[in-house]
């Protein structure tokens, strides 16, 4: 029998819905997986959870560089690096079912030569999709029709503010850690989020009025390991590792459709309620956004046209209508 | 050889660095680099480690609120508001035994209000006070240990760095956390005006070089009295940057970041409006503030650095299964955990001890029904002691930097502190005993 | 007063040059950065009361303010590292190196030059580490922000790490000879 040494990390806690699966799925399955196939090699697993060894800015760099073996990956914050993983944020309105996401990333991980690569280059390789659950409006006042959000100010941090264009609300930066504060002291008068991320934050709390708007659901980022370090796996733990990580994404899906559902009852057992955006104002809202995905596609090239019709192709093939045809024209 | 034992070797190590005199930030590099090369057998993954802390081990919003507090700090000293604060103090707690230091304590939670890094208050309080007090036959070390250990203060009574660390760590309000700060803040002051007044009458010879004088002083009905109106003349400044730091922040101008940032401003209009501010001299100040910001963000780098490498010889992991295995309740689980951040408050900084604890500890409180904004007030006062205790104490460091007086060493601060040291144990027993201290004006 | 004098041990880190010309020329880069370093704080100070300003009274946040003073504390702490050295400014406890000063200064120096070497040794670590990752930077137009919102290149950034390692471990070794001078002078 031979022990093999693992370098698992994040640079969030293990709660997190993005590390949950990692801990509680991927860790376990590697371990049954191995010692049902005969038992001839075990991992030991050296966890470096919650941002011990790196922020979450550099999660890339993190599992690229070797810090640790396997991580989680936040892309969302790789505009620089791995811009093609991001075309769910500038494609907001698409689909808000995540398991989709889940499903169509990590087919297209694997198998479209311009995201596997682009793992690969970044020295990588992808395990497993992260996502989040469909952005709302969680603020201090319902919106039931678009003059609602006039003047108003918003948390929208980083690619979100785009969703925000000629919508006339304004966006401010921040963070999950930073909306609660932020809504209870007037700086913001709400957020865009989702539900599975917002429960622990008690932002519903000073932000009673949740919106559904259904701006999507969104690929977050993946479960990745160092390309070196998986290459030079025997064999038996490299499939052991792939077939953990398909178990992985459909825990993660299921984890996060589990929580963001419980994430709703609890809230709104504190008092949150619920309203949902009219169809012909969210209509206007999609219609009113400035084209913003030309930046992305400026940056990213053929790449880039190549893996946003890939998706939106995706999309419809498994049954969803994206509310604006980004792909358009191309 | 476990990790764990290179682990402990290596602080071993880096205590005695530090004691021999090497430069803080040298030694956590240093260590630490050699640490994690050794820990993983690894040379190219330290380099990695290295490179990644330097460039974004503390690119973050929150630090760069530090230069901005050091920086109103010492505007706040040019223009004299601390000054002014600290003379109408003295006016007011004349007939008090000990006045001196009481008017130093009153004078630092004021200025408490406005500030959010204890270096700050460390450094403006330097130069007011400890002059005054050695002019009035205050013991020069007496005096500068007076300042370091009030100045803690600084970090209880909103605004505070470490509270807005806490609450982004732990995920609670850092409004809450403020709030949730004030009472104990008054608590320690409260504290450090008894044991002032009790150590004055009980040891004059550790307070004063010549109790005598002091005396007289003291009961002299001679002395003019200072005017109504100007003492509240000298208040006005202070009191408008307060309205403006807490006010602002309470009625949602700006965020709990963004206070370092408007403070600086406000103070630069204080000082403008008042004249003690040209050009060249408005210059001198921002380079000091770079000065003495470099030395504490480096260290800030370092530590950060130095506690990857613990993370990496599984330290904190192993913290957490020595509390999940040792069966604690709330209470025995606390005390550990308090006695814990007191040690590394010896070697680590503020920052970085919050660091590694909040991510183990804050899950484990919960889990134990300790309610987190209380648990974050007794996390603070915890590693607030750590600004006091040597080795590696940083209060003490600035006053002693900032002093400059090579009469006064290190150790004789250290020493000076002792008694406040005691009163924030006292006051971190009281607050961990009973929650409501930090909870009352919350829920 | 005390600021004042303070503040002329400031500039007086920077020997003449036709005393020591490595020294002279060395301590004006540094304190050159370090001005700019100063300055950068000023700028920090004006972009966030510009924000609030924005943010509150004319519906116009300036985008991208914590991101920029993320990395801009970085970048202050590189610019001014090198004049911290010479200055002898960076923090320590030296109660024991001060005892040892009456009793045997040659040994403090020795001491001293070991400190220094160490610290040099530690910024040409940094400087090694970081340099590939510049060039990284540089070569693939590595930007921070978000592609439609804000993008700024990170190449000035990483590029100021690397300058300011650079002249911090020359500082250290200048250091370094200056109390190697010390020792054979005492010798
Ligand atoms: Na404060
Ligand atoms: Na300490």
């Amino acid at each position: 029998q031979e022990t093999i040494t693992v370098n698992i990390g994040s640079s969030h806690p293990e709660a997190n819905i993005w590390v949950y699966a990692m801990k509680n799925t991927f860790q376990p399955e590697v371990n049954r997986i191995l010692s049902e196939n005969g038992n001839e090699y075990q991992v030991d697993w050296v966890e470096a959870y919650a941002g011990t060894l790196y922020k979450f800015t550099d999660t890339r760099e993190a599992v690229m560089d070797g810090i640790v073996d396997v991580g989680m990956v936040g892309t969302v914050w790789e505009g620089a690096n791995m811009p093609l993983q991001n075309v769910t944020y500038f494609t907001p309105f698409a689909t808000e079912d995540h398991k989709m996401i889940i499903e169509i990333f990590d087919d297209l991980s694997e198998n479209l030569p311009e995201l596997r690569d682009s793992w690969a280059e970044n020295g990588m390789v992808h395990l497993s999709s992260l996502i989040t659950d469909s952005y709302d409006i969680y603020g201090t006042f319902p919106v039931a029709t678009m003059a609602d959000l006039q003047n108003r100010k918003l948390n929208a941090p980083g690619t979100s503010a785009n969703w925000l264009q000629n919508t006339g609300a304004t966006p401010v930066d921040g963070a999950l850690t930073t909306y609660y504060t932020n809504i209870q002291t007037g700086v913001t008068e709400g957020t865009l989020s989702f539900a599975s991320g917002i429960l622990p934050t008690r932002v519903y709390e000073v932000a009673p009025e949740l919106t559904r708007v259904g701006i999507g659901s969104m690929y977050f980022g993946g479960i990745a390991a160092n390309k070196d370090f998986f290459d030079g796996l025997p064999e038996p733990v490299q499939a052991a590792m792939k077939e953990a990580a398909a178990a992985t994404s459909v825990a993660h899906g299921d984890y996060v459709a589990d929580l963001a559902a419980r994430a709703l009852d609890e809230m709104q057992a504190a008092g949150l309620t619920i309203h949902e955006l009219p169809a012909e104002e969210k209509t206007k809202w999609v219609e009113g956004l400035p084209n913003i995905i030309e930046p992305w596609l400026e940056q990213t090239g053929d790449a880039g046209k190549v893996v946003l019709k890939a998706y939106f192709d995706a999309l419809r093939e498994r049954g969803a209508t994206p509310l604006r045809n980004w792909d358009e024209g191309l | 050889m476990t990790t764990l034992t290179i682990g402990f070797i290596l602080i071993a190590l880096l205590i005695a660095l530090v004691l021999l005199g090497m430069q803080i930030a040298y030694a956590l590099f240093s260590v630490a680099f050699v640490g994690i090369w050794i820990i993983r057998d690894n040379l190219g993954l330290a380099f990695r480690m290295l490179e990644l802390t330097a460039y974004s081990g503390i690119a973050d919003y929150l630090f760069a609120t530090i230069p901005l507090f050091v920086l109103m700090g010492l505007l706040v000293s040019v223009s004299n508001v601390g000054r002014d604060t600290f003379e109408v103090a003295e006016e007011v707690l004349r007939r008090m035994i000990c006045g001196l230091g009481v008017a130093t304590v009153a004078a630092n939670t004021i200025f408490a209000a406005v500030t959010g890094v204890s270096i700050a208050s460390a450094a403006v309080f330097t130069r007011v006070a400890v002059p005054e007090m050695t002019r009035h036959g205050y013991r020069p070390s007496f005096s500068a240990g007076t300042v370091a250990g009030s100045s803690v203060l600084g970090m209880l009574i909103p605004p505070s760095l470490l509270l807005i660390i806490y609450g982004v760590l732990a995920e609670v309000s850092i409004g809450g956390m403020f709030i949730a700060g004030i009472l104990p803040g008054l608590m320690l002051a409260g504290g450090f005006v008894a044991m002032l007044v009790a150590i004055t009458m009980l040891f004059p010879g550790f307070v004063l070089t010549d109790p005598e004088a002091v005396r007289e002083r003291r009961l002299d009905t001679e002395i003019e009295r200072m005017p109504l109106g100007t003492m509240a003349a000298k208040l006005i400044p202070i009191v408008a940057l307060v309205i403006l730091v807490l006010g602002g922040l309470y009625s949602g101008f700006f965020t709990p970041t963004e206070a370092g940032g408007i403070g600086a401003f406000g103070a630069l209009i204080v000082a403008l409006s008042r004249r003690s501010l040209d050009r060249h001299k408005l210059w001198q100040v921002m380079k000091q503030t770079g000065v003495i910001s470099v030395s504490i963000l480096l260290l800030l780098i370092a530590a950060s650095f130095y506690s990857r490498m613990l993370s990496i010889a599984g330290l904190p992991n192993a913290i957490a299964g020595l509390v999940t295995d040792s069966g604690f309740g709330p209470l025995g689980f606390l005390f550990f955990y308090a006695v814990i951040i007191l040690l590394m408050g010896m070697i680590l900084d503020s920052t970085s001890i919050l660091l590694i604890m909040v991510p183990i500890a804050a899950p484990i409180a919960q889990g134990m029904g300790i309610d987190l904004s209380h648990f974050g007030i007794v996390t603070v006062i915890a590693v607030e002691i750590g600004l006091l205790t040597p080795p590696f104490g940083i209060s003490v460091f600035t006053v002693h930097n900032t002093l400059n007086d090579p009469n006064v060493s290190v150790e004789q601060i250290f020493a000076a502190t002792l008694p406040f040291i005691l009163v924030m144990l006292v006051v971190l027993v009281i607050v961990a005993l009973i929650p409501a201290t930090a909870t009352v004006f919350l829920y | 007063m005390s600021e004042e004098t303070a503040a002329q041990s400031d500039d007086a880190f920077v020997p003449r040059f036709s005393e020591a010309p490595f020294g002279a020329v060395l301590g004006s880069v540094a304190a050159v950065m370090s001005s700019v370093g100063t300055a950068w704080i000023g700028v920090l100070m004006a972009l966030i009361v510009a924000d609030v300003i924005g943010r509150n009274f004319l519906d116009a946040p300036i985008t991208g303010v914590s991101e920029i003073a993320a990395r801009s504390v970085v970048a202050i702490v590189f610019l001014q590292v090198a004049a911290a050295i010479l200055q002898k400014r960076l923090t320590r406890a030296d109660f024991l190196i001060r005892r040892l000063e009456g009793s045997s200064p040659k040994a403090v120096s020795l001491i001293e030059t070991f400190f220094c070497l160490v610290g040099a040794a530690v910024f040409s670590l940094v400087l090694w580490a970081s340099f590939p990752k510049f060039l990284d930077a540089w070569t693939t137009s590595e930007f921070f922000g978000v592609q439609g919102v804000f993008t700024i290149p990170t190449w000035p950034f990483r590029g100021i790490t690397v300058l300011g390692s650079a002249v911090a471990a020359l500082a250290a070794l200048y250091r370094a000879l200056e109390e190697i001078r010390t020792v054979r002078r005492l010798a």
